[in-house]
């Protein structure tokens, strides 16, 4: 495997991605999502009080993108990372491509880090997007007043600035992980329909799982528990346990996805 | 039983015992939703959010040392004095001229480690007050929310 090769295949996945509408049209939402979101939190009266943060969703624009993070979290990260990630391998299988894409000079494992690293970037780019754009619709519809944190502290407008982008951050390794959950189901089932579905649901089973008050160990190994550790970045003094866990239960979810997807590529009969 | 089956049994049964040792380190059947963490959130919250109305409200500051906030919270349920659902907190802490005063709170506390706070009755006043300058800010105090620490 060489990082030429590697190169290679990305590029060429990532021209195949921008010319589909699917992908494009996911990152548009995000960026105007949370301006939609902003500008009817803008016109009504009520505010999403049964959120963290929603109190002063209308006082301070740093609480309205903390608010589309808690919310995203639940219902959007899981689609948003399995939307390239569960149809990449799967496609080739549709299309019959497999053989053909094979037969150049490329190594199976050119191929599976290329798309990998594709899969993996997109999800970070839709993360970023998603930030940015919650960030900035806040700042300009609801304006950049202080933080009320989850100690009762007012933060300043720079300190909030800085705990809301962290607070994004730190969701980038559980939404990787579902990535990787998307791969591998996308390289065994060979099907883009339970590559992008099973992520979904099943995020949304450990959601449900998680509002069980089971034990922690099991509350730890749910991939879902670690969209939950930014609250810690919000807190005075701040607390990172829940945080370092949630990271090392993605990284393992993470690699284990990913070393069984990759063996599973490399044993594939494809010969055609 | 072939040597290389047995092997892979072995190595089965070593994964098996290693995930029962890492569940059993993580405290496995505790909650680790203990009344004297929600107090000890509770406390410190409620005192910053007591020095943050009286800013608001733009009255004379308290000094934040003197405010001593003791919180005690139970079950509602009763039984285990731990685990997620709802509690009620009794807040006393010293007001202006360091009058005793007593509050008390339904606290719904999420497996998540956050809770919301809502005062009960109107001692501490409605959802929204007057400022010394006319102007109308939240009450902060009337519902308030936070998270602590479950680890």
């Amino acid at each position: 495997m060489t990082l030429r090769g590697v190169g290679t295949v990305a590029a060429v996945e990532c021209s195949k991605l921008a010319a589909q509408f699917k992908p494009r049209a996911a990152l548009a939402a995000c960026a105007a999502g949370s301006f939609a979101f902003a500008a009817a939190l803008r016109l009504q009266t009520t505010v999403p009080e049964d959120t963290l943060f929603g109190r002063s969703a209308k006082e301070s624009g740093f609480a309205l993108s903390l608010v589309v993070l808690g919310f995203a979290a639940l219902w959007v990260v899981p689609a948003l990372t399995s939307i390239v990630a569960g149809d990449l391998f799967a496609a080739e299988d549709r299309y019959g491509t497999w053989t053909m894409m094979l037969a150049r000079s490329r190594a199976r494992s050119e191929v599976f880090a290329g798309k990998a690293l594709v899969a993996f970037g997109y999800s970070a780019l839709a993360i970023a997007v998603l930030a940015a754009s919650s960030i900035a619709a806040g700042l300009l519809i609801i304006g950049p007043a202080p933080l009320v944190n989850l100690s009762g502290v007012a933060l300043t407008p720079s300190q909030a600035l800085a705990r809301t982008a962290f607070a994004w951050v730190a969701t980038l390794p559980a939404a990787l992980a579902l990535t990787a959950i998307a791969l591998l189901l996308s390289i065994v089932t060979r099907s883009s329909a339970a590559g992008i579905g099973v992520p979904v649901v099943g995020a949304l089973t450990m959601q449900l799982c998680a509002l069980v008050d089971g034990p922690q160990a099991l509350r730890t190994a749910l991939i879902t528990t670690a969209f939950d550790g930014w609250h810690g970045l919000l807190a005075e003094p701040r607390y990172y346990g829940p945080l370092v866990r949630g990271v090392l239960a993605s990284v393992a979810y993470l690699v284990v996805s990913v070393g069984i997807g990759y063996r599973t590529l490399q044993r594939r009969d494809i010969a055609g | 039983m072939p040597a290389n089956r047995r092997h892979r049994s072995r190595h089965g049964a070593a994964l098996a015992i290693a995930a029962a040792g890492a569940l059993a380190a993580c405290g496995c059947g505790a909650s680790p939703i203990t009344s004297d963490r929600i107090e000890r959130a509770v406390e410190s919250t409620f005192a910053n959010l007591v020095q943050l109305q009286v800013s608001r409200l733009k009255i004379t500051p308290l000094a934040s040392l003197n405010l001593d906030v003791i919180a005690a919270c139970r079950r509602r349920a009763g039984g285990a004095e731990a685990g997620a659902g709802e509690w009620t907190c009794t807040v006393r802490w010293l007001g202006p001229d360091r009058r005793p005063l007593r509050d008390t709170f339904d606290v719904v506390v999420t497996t998540d480690a956050c809770y919301t706070a809502a005062a009960e009755g109107d001692q501490l006043g409605g959802p929204t007050l007057k400022a010394s300058d006319g102007g109308e800010v939240r009450n902060l105090l009337y519902v308030f929310e936070g998270c602590f620490d479950p680890t």
